[in-house]
């Protein structure tokens, strides 16, 4: 108990330190998003959602990033383009790892930068026509692509473009579903509101055009498996549990998804939805326009996946109850060798996280697996019902911090030294530097995937690669005390 | 002599391109050489220089051409009256676009391409208020150093005097433009001159010109000249040969203007009757009930 | 099941397993897709020549573009001057972009801020995120400068980044006499090589403006690198070889410590770059060298008017750029190149003498950023190899003109062909239509490989998917060693993989 106690007194200690060094306005502001957690409290006790400082080193994105890199940028028989100047299509061109079967500019376009590549002309005039004749010139070289969505950069609200307009014009024209997403980097705080435009646009322009009359042959146990973007092929690894207890997974979003797939959404029987902030306000839509069901599931280490998997299974008849028991049952010997290999070169060793939206909970229990235990964590773009659900997670002490500056997060390890800090790429070099091991926890570092009993391996195999390595050793030339 | 760089601001249809055309006509007239620079998207601030509206604008070449590095000064550079070198910034039709983006790439464009190189006056005219950052652009530093306000003696041509007066009270304190004067282009309202002289100690400037009105203006117009040249020994001409020498004169009196609040503006505008007090038993009642 | 704790398969192998496989059939029954068939007819006819005729009509879409936004540019430039922080007025989204793009290059921290503007600075202009921004900034990060470029948003709304820093200062956010060199640098004209050229001249004016030139006795000049992704290792190289010359060079915007610093324990966020003296008496040089002329041409302009001697090179890649560096360097400083420098000149020539046989003849498509691709061609062209397609996402007329011409001045550059303003997208139509051996590039290139089938040498930025590449130099007679290297490695893997199954597989080449 003690121990907590200085624990707690040290982290209530390391967040006076960094407001210290805040101007006043500052340190006032920031000192909402940094707390202690205090068990049996219903949430972190942080604000969250709220406008970065300007000036400070935020890890975030912007609403752009969140749409059209998060949500429907990984539809792969769509092309998205990135509308307005060359940038912000260039440096998000494949660096997410959505992994994805097709051929690439064939019949499938994620690996690709698709821009309109704005010019001064095309601020000044508008830039409607532009991408008017844009959509007929893909329309012609990519034939095969069953859709075309526009991902609004920054300059197009602020020119008053009206896209929805060339949307409709040329969806009549080309007879293709086009996707108009408002999502311009300057709007909203976070990748966040990005989330939520692209889910509006997949309610309006995709939900709301379908035909859900048209016959289809559904059985009881159609689901959708939706919010994994399918990082290093987590949906696959998450798909094949599924299937193999018993479900049709009639559709699979976003990761490695077709249109037709995301439009499957509303003739689920349940929506299992892994990334609960990027789109439970779709799966919300669609439980109170077509009464489907949610659920949030967590496919990270046995503990959490057998929760899931029975979770899952408590809304189906007892033969899919059965069957995921089943499951759980052959995966035992999998998970208890790779635990018996490594749990011994990784019990007690202090977790560090700050990750986007779910992460900085949903991996907590995937390290307990390992005995290893997350002594601080905080998200980049989480909400206050986030934070809520963290608390089924996190330990008493637990430091929290929401939004955090390089620079805190830089104090807080250098004091706090956890053995492992799994963040983002941002993150990766500063914590190496200071001879902290790290992991990449939105790209799996180029790994992957780490979704259900295949991926707890390559977790367990990767923290302990990254904690045991030999390098850390060489840190300090040995001639210096 | 160092660069004079002007701007004429105003409300919109208050008078501004021909008023700032025939004053700078009377300015070379006195030796000067000129570059009026329009920035307003309808591209007619030169008419009169040119005897024709200028069709060549910098954006409508650059859209042409890709971009605007593929233009050269020539292209867009046109030489009127009295060897006055016009630019036109042109812009979107009206609802698409950014005009005031328009206006940021064509100085831009003149000033990477030397067209002030040999100049006495660069004579900006921007349209109607500073709408945003765009418009705003000739009074940042290093642009306009003076700013002429073109108004009348009506309500809301001195609204528009006041707020471009914040305009430049924003950027005065960082950089170096000044507030040279009001020019009242007379509309005849009721005691105009003094309301507008009024006004203008209340901005902290002066009247600097009061133009009357004379139909000379409108034949000239009709002829796309101006005065200076279709009557140069009009009375008319005269008045802007005295307001030309009355800004040659400014050089250096400009003034960090003090403007006004909405208050203040309407209790001069009551002060000289322009406008009735309220009468708040009428507000929001329909002609049947009252 | 495949998976096990004794041998733990990642993606690369584990969905190459008879369970996923069957998995991926089984979801293709719920994709909607066409059909193999029909992909492979479409995919066929992707690389036709009318598809490519096709391609090459496009106005208005581009695909696969070798070019980022000028604000990436500018974070660089910034970067290299000592304690200084890159700061970017606009949306924080592209700041996390910027500082993502280099980490994956570098594979190191990159430090840069943005000033968060949202939805209100849109409407009132961004003022109030630059007081702010500013006085956050400097008691956070205790920079000696603070750089300040700008996005497409404050672009757009007209933001007066020098009327707002002087307000900052006004409000008190900074000490008035603090630095804050400026630059616009809107995204939708040129490309981050243009974002560059306009940081390095806010930076020159910032320092160099109303100051009185008074040229130095001594040999002393002044280096700019220009946008390098071997900025690393070849401002070092830069540095050596001016020391073997006798010759004081100050590099201007030198990021070779701050994207290189060592793994000791400390994270450094500054380390390095030209310092404010350095800044000062650069005014004073002899003159100033760009390495990359084209894409520092109102950078050069200024220096040219502050009164110095400007030489504008081209990425001197191999022997005839070095000869051209080291000389212009002599002329301007009156060193004479010394025998050290002659014997590493010589070695070059010698390497490219014993390889001359595997490269001559050989057909090689290129892209990048327009001075790099002047100085790959031009070692090409040394190597007796033929530039066959040269795609420049971001040319310049000026370019045009210059790669033109130096085809024309060669036997080996007549099959040459230039592509400014094109993609990748394009370049893909050209290397299915009219196949080389090899392909120039930066890691994006790797699509075209697959899909086409070319080998691809990776040479430009950015390198994503190979490490440590930035630690060699690719200019000097060491750098064209790195490159013939790089290049003759993967001529022979290549003459490995195919000969395989024959009897020329051999030992000795």
């Amino acid at each position: 108990m003690s121990a907590v106690l200085d624990d707690k007194t040290r982290n209530r200690a390391l967040i006076n330190e960094v407001l210290e060094v805040y101007p006043e306005k500052a340190a006032k502001k920031r000192a909402k998003h940094l707390n202690v957690y205090e068990e049996g409290k219903p949430d972190c006790g942080v604000k969250s959602n709220i406008k970065s400082l300007p000036g400070v080193m935020t890890i975030r994105g912007c609403a752009y990033a969140g749409s059209k890199g998060v949500v429907w940028g990984p539809i792969k028989d769509m092309m998205h383009i990135s509308h307005g100047p060359v940038g912000c299509g260039q440096y998000s061109w494949s660096t997410r790892r959505n992994y994805y079967n097709g051929t690439t500019g064939v019949d499938a376009f994620g690996a690709m930068q698709v821009t309109s590549d704005f010019q001064e002309k095309d601020i000044v005039f508008g830039g409607d026509k532009k991408l008017d004749k844009v959509i007929d010139e893909i329309t012609q070289l990519f034939p095969l692509a069953k859709g075309i969505s526009i991902q609004s950069e920054c300059p197009i609200g602020l020119i008053g473009d009206d896209i929805e307009a060339v949307s409709k014009k040329k969806s009549k024209e080309v007879n293709l579903p086009m996707v108009p997403v408002r999502c311009e980097g300057f709007r909203g705080v976070s990748q966040s509101l990005g989330h939520h435009i692209a889910n509006d646009a997949i309610r309006d322009w995709v939900f709301d055009k379908a035909d859900y009359n048209a016959p289809f042959e559904s059985t009881p146990y159609d689901v959708v498996l939706m919010a994994d973007y399918n990082i290093g092929g987590d949906a696959w690894s998450s798909r094949i549990l599924l299937e193999e207890m018993g479900l049709r997974v009639i559709g699979q979003g976003t990761g490695d998804a077709t249109l037709k797939e995301i439009e499957m959404m509303p003739r689920a029987k349940l929506l299992l939805l892994h990334c609960y902030r990027s789109m439970n306000y779709i799966a919300r839509h669609v439980e109170e326009k077509y009464g489907v069901p949610w659920f949030e599931y967590n496919l990270f280490g046995p503990t959490k996946i057998a929760e899931s998997l029975r979770g899952i299974a408590a809304f189906f008849d007892d033969s899919i109850k059965e069957k995921a028991e089943q499951v759980i049952a052959k995966y035992t010997a999998l998970s208890q060798a790779v635990i018996d290999k490594y749990k011994p070169r990784l019990a007690g060793k202090k977790v560090m996280l700050y990750v986007g939206g779910l992460r900085p909970r949903h991996v907590v229990g995937a390290y307990e697996d390992l005995g290893m235990e997350v002594c601080g964590t905080g998200y980049e773009f989480g909400h206050g019902d986030d934070y809520q659900r963290t608390t089924h997670y996190v330990k008493d002490g637990t430091l929290i911090y929401d939004d955090v500056s390089s620079f805190e997060l830089e104090k807080f390890a250098e004091k706090i030294r956890p053995d492992l800090i799994g963040s983002g790429v941002k993150e990766k070099y500063i914590f190496q530097k200071m001879g902290i091991p790290f992991r990449q926890m939105h790209s799996w570092d180029y790994s992957g995937p780490y979704h259900g009993f295949d991926g707890f391996a390559i977790f367990a195999r990767d923290m302990d690669m990254a904690i045991n390595s030999p390098v850390w050793a060489m840190t300090k030339a040995p001639w210096k005390k | 002599m160092t660069l004079r760089q002007i701007a004429f601001y105003g409300k919109g249809g208050i008078g501004k391109s021909t008023t700032s055309q025939n004053t700078l006509a009377a300015l070379a007239e006195m030796g000067q050489k000129i570059l009026i620079v329009g920035c307003d998207p309808k591209a007619d601030s030169t008419r009169l220089i040119l005897h024709a509206k200028a069709q060549d604008t910098v954006l409508s070449l650059a859209a042409d051409a890709g971009s605007v590095e593929d233009l050269e000064l020539e292209d867009v550079l046109r030489v009127g009256y009295r060897d006055i070198r016009c630019v036109e910034s042109g812009g979107p039709e009206p609802g698409v676009g950014c005009a005031g983006r328009g206006v940021i790439t064509a100085i831009n464009f003149l000033e990477e391409n030397g067209a002030y190189d040999g100049v006495d006056y660069v004579s900006y005219d921007v349209l109607g208020d500073v709408v945003c950052g765009g418009f705003a652009m000739p009074i940042r530093e290093n642009k306009a150093q003076e700013i002429y306000i073109v108004m009348s003696g009506e309500m809301m041509a001195m609204y528009a005097a006041n707020n471009i007066s914040k305009g430049i009270l924003k950027y005065a304190n960082a950089g170096g433009v000044r507030l040279g004067g009001l020019i009242c282009n007379e509309r005849q309202t009721d005691k105009e001159w003094d309301l507008a002289d009024a006004l203008a100690k209340k901005l902290g400037t002066s009247l600097i010109h009061f133009v009357p009105r004379d139909n000379v203006v409108q034949h000239a117009e009709l002829r796309r000249m101006t005065v200076l040249e279709y009557d140069p020994e009009s009375k008319q001409a005269a008045e802007y040969r005295q307001l030309a020498q009355k800004i040659h004169a400014n050089k250096g009196n400009g003034t960090i203007p003090t403007p006004i609040t909405m208050e203040e503006l309407e209790d001069l505008l009551l002060e000289f009757g322009i406008m009735q007090k309220e009468d708040d038993s009428i507000v929001g009642k329909a002609k049947a009930v009252a | 099941m495949s998976q096990s704790a004794e041998k733990v398969l990642d993606h690369s192998a584990l969905f190459e397993e008879p369970e996923y496989k069957e998995l991926f059939e089984r979801k293709k029954g719920f994709e909607g897709g066409c059909g193999a068939a029909k992909v492979q007819e479409i995919a066929d006819w992707t690389k036709s020549m009318e598809y490519r005729e096709l391609n090459f009509k496009r106005e208005a879409l581009v695909v696969n573009p070798a070019k980022a936004c000028q604000p990436l540019g500018a974070v660089l430039c910034a970067s290299g001057f000592e304690g200084t922080l890159p700061y970017v007025h606009g949306s924080q989204g592209c700041v996390a972009y910027f500082r993502s793009h280099f980490n994956r290059h570098f594979k190191e921290p990159c430090s840069a801020v943005s000033d968060s503007m949202t939805e209100d600075a849109a409407v009132f202009g961004g003022l109030n995120n630059m007081v702010d921004g500013l006085a956050n900034a400097h008691a956070l990060y205790k920079p000696k400068m603070i750089a300040v470029s700008t996005t497409c948003m404050a672009e757009v709304i007209g933001d007066d980044l020098d009327a707002f820093v002087k307000t900052a200062k006004q409000k008190g956010s900074i000490p008035e006499d603090f630095r804050v060199p400026f630059a616009h640098t809107p995204s939708f004209v040129g490309s981050h090589v243009t974002g560059y050229d306009n940081m390095l001249k806010g930076f020159l004016t910032h320092f160099w403006d109303g100051k009185t030139r008074s040229e130095v006795t001594t040999p002393s000049i002044n280096i700019n690198g220009g946008f390098d992704g071997y900025c690393v290792a070849n401002n070092r190289e830069l540095k050596r070889m001016m020391k073997e010359m006798g010759v004081a060079a100050t590099i201007i915007s030198d990021p070779s410590e701050v994207f290189d610093t060592p793994a000791d324990g400390e994270f450094r966020m500054y380390s390095g770059g030209t310092t404010i003296e350095q800044m000062d008496a650069a005014l004073n040089a002899k003159g100033t060298v760009f390495m990359q002329g084209i894409s520092a041409a109102k950078s050069a302009e200024y220096v040219e008017k502050a009164g110095q001697k400007v030489v504008s090179l081209h990425s001197p890649v191999g022997v005839a750029g070095t000869d051209a560096l080291l000389m212009a360097v002599a002329e301007l400083t009156g060193q004479a190149i010394p025998a050290s420098l002659e014997m590493e000149r010589g070695r070059l020539v010698d390497a490219i003498t014993d390889s001359q046989a595997y490269l001559h003849g050989k057909k090689f498509a290129l892209f990048g950023d327009p001075d790099l691709l002047l100085g790959l061609t031009a070692f090409l062209l040394e190597l007796g190899a033929e530039p066959v397609h040269i795609v420049c996402t971001n040319a310049t007329k000026d370019w045009t003109a210059k790669i033109t011409a130096l085809l024309a001045a060669s036997p080996f550059g007549k099959e040459g062909k230039v592509w400014p303003g094109k993609d990748l997208w394009h370049m893909r139509s050209l290397l299915a239509t009219e196949p080389v051996d090899f392909l120039i590039g930066s890691s994006h290139g790797k699509y075209l490989e697959r899909d086409i089938g070319t080998p691809l040498i990776r040479i430009g930025f950015p390198i994503f998917d190979r490490h440590h590449h930035h630690r060699f130099p690719i200019w000097g007679y060491q750098g064209g060693l790195n490159v013939l290297v790089k290049i003759l490695d993967k001529i022979f893997d290549t003459l490995d993989a195919k000969t395989t199954d024959s009897a020329s597989f051999d030992l000795v080449r």
